[in-house]
């Protein structure tokens, strides 16, 4: 650590900063900035994207999931893997908001507003997979435990119904957690707003925040237990979401390593998805002294952790299907390295274990644009990890006769991408209507000296 | 309100009624309007309802003015109509005898297919037929069905049937044909019949011989001429008949098959498989061996415990060796040819050389003296002349001749397709343009219909009467089991009738007429008696059977053909035959034996032979032979002979209907005479182009995994517990969950991969019997066909010459189900007889029960898969099976409708369930037996002593899934290598 190079310890603020300064700042991007050219351009691709998604929606809806390429044996396409991969980019946001709050990583105080936010759209969008995968969408709810007249429960034995509620208690904890984390800076933008308007909006969203002393006790506690809530779902989201495969008796997902890995390819893709949001808007919205290089080789590092610790899961996954000598595991394993899939399996190794390796090299560290391009690498490599795990472990399982290949249709990739439109939709009101970074918190990180926090942390 | 006519009450409103003197209201009043301008009304009307005065008062409101107006308009549609005539409808009051709502009736049957007949039970629901099952009681059914009478149920249903008569292009009705066929008999009596020509299918029927016959005689000039598409060639007798081999396959050790794929195709299909299976069951009791020699591969070909594959010209080489060693005592050309020679040599009385009914006549010829010189006829086989044509014809290419001479002024086509099927070269089109009164019955207004002055709609067989005989000379009489679909259809006899009968008869009363002419002397009970078991008893008919044949005239010697070319080998396809089934779409997407092929024909190429023309499954090549060209797809299969294409007959239609029009090529094109069964191909060359096919198995190889069991009998003998060793079911069971009881019954099935012969049935009667939709081909390309059974094929050893494995795979019903547990909502769950059910309605569609099956045997409704835009189909649904919906997985079910009926009849009667009580409708098809059903908790029952077998296993049973379905191993009887 005494090697690290200065840029990395750079200062987490920018000089001469007061709390005015800070509020005024990020508050002025929400109320005051006008919609620029850029945010117009950048929505209305967005807002394409998004209408291409309900338009796919609605002709699946009309017709059914057969306008997509799932078939039998591989009765799971595209859907599933945008929901594991997307659940998994949500991971990044809580990690980030709740685990380093609990750790004192104060460096996060920049980017866990971006990150959280990230983490709903990410949920937003994974919440749609499970619901339109189904047969028939409709009747959804007969996964729900409510009290009807047939007398029926769902079958608590199905991954599924784990499934669900875990997405659902995830859903709901990061919305409460994020809607907490937001009230003393609704009551900022309440306050530094020009119109009468969007004090009422903002009034009323603040629910009366008045940044009292007696309040921000309160608050503080109330966040800290949010925080330690929040935590443990990092782990637990990914890991129940890969009981759906590790309980299967497919070969390549009946294994003991899924949850551990899952969450590791999740936070992998959440650093990932991060780092992509963040180079753009701290270069657009001229934010590179509060996100600074700093953060960006943080997020970076992490990135490259998680990374190992996928190669890790590879590594593991391979041994153990030659070590248990299961003619069945033995075969996916080779198939997805050699069979008709292998191009998946090479390049998913390639892009998100081998190209964040590049991180190691401190340059490539400080370079936003080498980290976005490794970021999306990346998140392809994360995606293709998750297309090969669904589709070519059911491509060829147990009986031969039954072995297809699978290839999605125009509307599979209409609905990945217009996914994407969803997301980013969201992404692009976000950073007009709530202040995009934690003012509240980066206020806090005013009043420390420099080197407190590690001492406060011990 | 509803009696007055709209004018009246207009008047009503715009005219004040006429007050009478008294003050009263009108005496004769027009209107309940006008009636209530009385007094009495108005106070009344004021109390009852105060709001509407206002209204009622002012004469015309806009708003009243409007309502009557509506009213008025209402009216006069209904006024404007005429009277429907009043219909009585009663219910049962009494209900017919034998129809309790719920309760299937079975009638029996005929179903007739290249003019012979077998015998067919038909499952009607509530006066619909819905399900074909066999009749036990009929020589050629022997209880089991074939995948064309399983189908043919779809073929009454079709709604592409041509369902009015047509003359020209209008719409005509049967008493303007009945005139047009008078002035043509009228016509025709001045010149004896000289102009008319008659040409259709060949046919046994004794009524419609009769009546041909009849015709004859009133017309004596008249020109006939029988052909069948897919006619087998026959060695010919010295009378000059054909001669018709009979075999009986429960006395041969040695089966020799000289590219006879008796297994499957013709007449005799079902007894034969019946009878084979039967010498395959039991390894500990006689076994015995199949040489096959053939060019494609067939079912039979992958049964063989010898195979060779030879082209065309080869295989009558071969024969010809055989016959000369075996004969003449030259040595044997090759080793392999000396074994066999040997082999039939010990067996001699024993064995049986069967000639394929598409090879040319000095195979027959061959075979017919081996046979003989063998010992074997009288024993194996038995020999008939066939019965002659019930009036003298004239050959095909002759007919045409005349027809394009202008001979004939009035020509009838009935029941085939000579537009389409003919050979080009014979120029049939041309030849119909010649003639000036044509005719065409048929179940489709097809090419040849089309072409035709009149069509008039041929009636199914199940919606008519007749009579047929089955291979074996039993006649049977077809009865009718639902009214016509269609008014307007006819019979063949009730058409012929119309030539020789004044008045001329229905349907019934010809064939009961013939048959109570025929029968024996207490013809009326006989005549139900006939009906009641689908055979014809005590009849007396003097042209059977045929004389026992005793010497063949001498074949000529084929043409020897140019080793370096390549031949082109011609079949009838083995789901849509000669392309009268092409419209049926349960065969177009049935997976072809061997190819796994559905929704087209292919050019049928070895490895070697695609390697050295450079192409590859899905490269279409154009195929020149006899003057005609086709372009076809490729398909590269494993098994086939090289220097040779073969193709199949049935394809290429262009008017049938929705299913079958511009699906695959005409491979009919390619010969030069109907009997024509392989050539020389002009040329074949790769266009460039390709083809997207539907295959619903990839991949050819079982990867080594045991999925399979195969033995030979000699190891069997030595160690029958071999097959339990490789895959010993893990016990004791290990598990999370506490496990099942069953208490009552356990249901299971055992199948015998042994006499399995991979024929399809079971898959179509499944289709009948499930209401199992049809995808269509883009839907196969994309792997979601809906067959709840499927027949897994794998190919073992070299890919230029492999032996070929059957597996029929359904639900396997697994104890410890992979499926049930995953389900989120509950839908698929086990039942206390160890069925997993499926719970349809609360189905939501996730598919990880499918993920999670090891055998991939559910099937899921990826869109609305059912057809519900035509009404007709409806009709064939089985009412006791849930139709699906798009959303919903579905799968084998044991036939749960068939347990539950079981169940229903013996807890009327308090007793158990009997052993084979219950038969699944997979079961039924079987003509191989090798499906067995019944309760595990019965020791005593039959699948319990299959199941304790040695040879018994589970599939995948490693995975300790517990299926309730095993397999008997395969056990193959290849001589010893000694």
């Amino acid at each position: 650590m005494r090697t690290t190079p200065t840029s990395e310890l750079e200062p987490l603020l920018p000089p001469g900063v007061t709390d005015d300064s800070i509020s005024e700042r990020i508050s002025g991007i929400v109320v005051k900035r006008k919609m620029g050219l850029g945010w117009i351009g950048g929505f209305a691709i967005a807002f394409s994207l998004l209408m291409m998604f309900n338009y796919a929606i609605a002709v699946l809806f009309a017709y059914g999931v057969g306008i997509w390429g799932i078939q039998i044996p591989v009765a799971w396409g595209f859907a599933i893997v945008n929901f594991v991969w997307w659940v998994g980019i949500g991971h990044a946001g809580t990690f980030i908001s709740a685990v380093l709050y609990l750790c004192h990583q104060e460096w996060r105080t920049s980017i866990n507003r971006f990150t959280e936010s990230m983490t709903l759209f990410a949920v937003a969008c994974a919440g749609i997979f499970p619901l339109i995968h189904l047969g028939r969408p409709w009747l959804f709810y007969y996964l729900f435990p409510y009290p009807n007249t047939m007398g029926l429960w769902p079958q608590f034995r199905s991954p599924l119904i784990w499934d669900m509620f875990a997405v659902t208690t995830y859903a709901i904890v990061s919305v409460v957690f994020y809607f907490v984390g937001l009230l003393p800076d609704l009551a900022t933008l309440r306050d530094r707003s020009p119109h009468r308007w969007q004090r009422v909006i903002y009034g009323l969203l603040a629910l009366g925040w008045r940044g009292a002393g007696r309040q921000w006790s309160r608050y503080k506690m109330a966040y800290l237990i949010m925080a330690g809530l929040a935590t443990p779902l990092v782990v637990s989201v990914h890991s129940i979401v890969s009981l759906d495969f590790a309980v299967g008796i497919v070969p390549g997902w009946h294994t003991t390593i899924m949850p551990f890995y899952f969450v590791a390819a999740a936070l992998q893709s959440g650093f990932a998805m991060g780092l992509i949001l963040i180079i753009p808007v701290r270069h657009f919205y001229h934010l590179k002294d509060i996100i600074t290089g700093r953060h960006l080789a943080n997020m970076a590092k992490l990135l490259l952790a998680t990374s190992l610790i996928v190669g890790h899961g590879y590594f593991t996954d391979t041994f153990m299907s030659w070590y248990s000598a299961d003619p069945y595991d033995k075969f996916i394993v080779a198939d997805k390295f050699s069979g008709a899939y292998a191009i998946g399996g090479w390049m998913l190794m390639i892009l998100d274990v081998g190209v964040p390796q590049l991180i190691w090299i401190r340059a490539v560290r400080q370079s936003p644009v080498a980290l976005f391009v490794i970021a999306i690498l990346a998140n392809v490599g994360l995606w293709l990890d998750h297309f090969i795990l669904v589709v070519q472990s059911l491509h060829s399982d147990y009986l031969p006769s039954e072995w297809r290949m699978f290839y999605g249709t125009k509307w599979d990739w209409m609905t990945l991408f217009g996914s994407f439109g969803l997301f980013l939709t969201l992404f692009f009101v976000f950073i007009r209507i709530f202040p995009m970074v934690a003012m509240s918190e980066m206020r806090g990180l005013v009043h420390k000296k420099p080197g407190e926090t590690k001492e406060q942390g011990a | 309100m509803l009696r007055l006519s709209p004018l009246t009450s207009m008047k009503a409103l715009s005219l004040p009624p006429q007050v009478q003197a008294d003050g009263g209201g009108p005496r004769f009043w027009k209107s309940l309007e006008e009636w209530s301008h009385s007094p009495d009304f108005l106070p009344y009307l004021h109390q009852e309802f105060p709001e509407f005065v206002s209204e009622w008062d002012n004469g015309m409101s806009r708003r009243r003015f409007l309502k009557l107006m509506a009213a008025s308009l209402a009216l006069a549609g209904l006024t404007g109509c005429s009277r429907q005539p009043q219909e009585k409808i009663v219910p049962y009051v009494r209900r017919p005898e034998e129809i309790i709502p719920g309760k299937p009736l079975y009638y029996a049957t005929s179903f007739s297919h290249r003019g012979y007949g077998k015998g067919v039970l038909v499952r009607t629901e509530m006066g619909r037929p819905i399900k074909i099952e066999g009749n036990p009681d009929h020589p050629a059914s022997l209880g089991a069905t074939d995948i064309f009478m399983q189908a043919s149920i779809l073929g009454l249903y079709d709604p592409d049937r041509s369902q009015t008569i047509r003359q020209g292009k209008d719409i005509s009705t049967w008493n303007a044909l009945t005139q047009f066929v008078g002035s043509r008999i009228e016509a025709h009596e001045q010149d004896q019949g000289a102009g008319l020509f008659l040409l259709m299918g060949q046919t046994t029927s004794p009524t419609l011989v009769d009546q041909f016959q009849r015709l004859r005689e009133r017309l004596p000039k008249s020109r006939w001429c029988f052909y069948e598409p897919a006619a087998p060639v026959r060695a010919q007798s010295i009378s000059g008949n054909d001669v018709e081999p009979s075999y009986d396959l429960s006395k041969a050790d040695i089966i020799v098959s000289l590219d006879a794929d008796f297994l499957f195709d013709g007449p005799g299909n079902l007894i034969l498989t019946k009878a084979f299976a039967k010498k395959r069951r039991d390894p500990a009791a006689d076994f015995n061996r199949l040489y096959v020699i053939e060019s494609a591969p067939s079912i039979t070909g992958a049964k063989a415990d010898v195979r060779w594959q030879h082209k065309p010209s080869e295989v009558i080489a071969f024969t010809q060796q055989l016959a000369a060693e075996l004969l003449q005592g030259v040595p044997a050309a090759s080793p392999a040819l000396g074994k066999l020679a040997d082999d039939l040599r010990q067996h001699r009385g024993k064995s049986v050389i069967i000639a394929g009914d598409y090879q040319p006549e000095i195979v027959h010829n061959l075979a017919f003296q081996l046979n003989q010189a063998l010992g074997n006829v009288g024993a194996t086989v038995t020999y008939r002349e066939a019965p002659r044509h019930p009036v003298p014809t004239i050959q095909l290419p002759d007919f045409v001749a005349e027809l394009k001479a202008g001979a004939a002024s009035t020509l009838l086509i009935a029941g085939v397709n000579p537009i389409y099927d003919l050979p080009a070269a014979l120029g049939f089109p041309e030849a119909l343009a010649h003639v000036a009164n044509s005719m065409h019955l048929g179940l489709y207004d097809d090419e040849t219909g089309s072409r035709c002055q009149w069509h008039v709609p041929e009636a199914h067989y199940l919606e008519t009467w007749g009579d047929i005989i089955a291979i074996d000379g039993t006649p049977s009489v077809i009865q009718p089991v639902i009214e016509p679909l269609y008014p307007d259809v006819a019979s063949l006899m009730e058409v012929i009738s119309l030539f020789v009968d004044l008045p001329p008869k229905k349907g019934y009363d010809l064939v009961h007429d013939y048959w109570l002419r025929n029968l024996a002397a207490d013809s009326p009970v006989a005549w139900d008696q006939s009906l009641n078991k689908g055979v014809v008893v005590e009849f007396s008919s003097p042209a059977l059977p045929p004389a026992p044949v005793v010497g063949v005239r001498d074949a000529p010697s084929p043409d020897p053909l140019k080793a370096s070319d390549l031949e082109i080998l011609i079949r009838p396809d083995s789901a849509v035959d000669d392309g009268r089934f092409a419209n049926n779409a349960w065969l177009q997407e049935l997976p072809r034996p061997l190819t796994k092929l559905t929704w087209d024909n292919v050019a049928m190429l070895s490895l070697n032979t695609a390697k050295s023309m450079g192409v590859t499954t899905g490269d279409v090549i154009r195929l020149e032979a006899a003057g005609q060209s086709v372009e076809a797809p490729v398909w590269v299969q494993p098994g086939h002979a090289d220097g040779c294409v073969s193709v199949t007959l049935g394809y290429g239609r262009s008017q049938v209907g929705e299913v079958a029009n511009g699906v695959g090529f005409n491979a009919a094109l390619l010969r030069s005479s109907v009997g024509e069964w392989s050539r020389m191909l002009d040329g074949a060359q790769a266009t460039g182009a390709r083809r997207e096919l539907a295959s619903t198995q990839h991949h050819f190889s079982m990867e080594g995994r045991d999925l399979i069991q195969i033995e030979t009998l000699a190891a069997y003998k030595i160690d029958p517990n071999k097959a339990q060793e490789v895959k010993p079911n893990p016990e004791p069971r290990e598990n999370l969950y506490p496990p099942f009881e069953y208490k009552n019954y356990a249901w299971a099935m055992s199948i015998d991969l042994n006499t399995c012969v991979g024929c399809n049935a079971c898959v179509v009667a499944c289709q009948s019997e499930n209401n199992i939709p049809v995808v269509g081909k883009d839907q196969v390309i994309k792997g979601r066909e809906m067959h709840w059974i499927r027949i897994d094929r794998y190919f073992e050893g070299e890919p230029e010459d492999p032996a070929m494995h059957f597996q029929p795979v359904a639900c396997m019903q697994c104890e410890d189900a992979p499926c049930e547990v995953v389900c989120p909502v509950g839908a698929t769950v086990h039942t206390s007889e160890g069925l997993n059910d499926m719970v349809y309605n609360r189905c939501v569609g996730t598919r990880y029960c499918s993920n999670n099956c090891p055998y991939k045997v559910r099937r899921f409704n990826f869109l609305e898969y059912s057809d519900v835009k035509h009404p007709t189909l409806a009709l064939q649904k089985n009412p006791d099976v849930t139709v699906r919906s798009r959303g919903v997985m579905e799968k084998c079910t044991y036939c749960v409708q068939r347990i539950e009926s079981a169940r229903i009849d013996a807890q009327k009667e308090m007793r158990p369930i009997r052993d084979g009580e219950i038969v699944t409708a997979c079961q039924a098809a079987c003509p191989a037996e090798a499906i067995v059903f019944g309760n595990i908790n019965d020791p005593t029952s039959r699948v319990s002593r299959l199941k304790a077998l040695p040879r018994n296993y589970g599939l995948l049973a490693d995975l300790n899934t517990h299926p309730r379905t095993t397999y008997l191993a395969k056990i193959t009887n290849p001589p010893s290598a000694a």
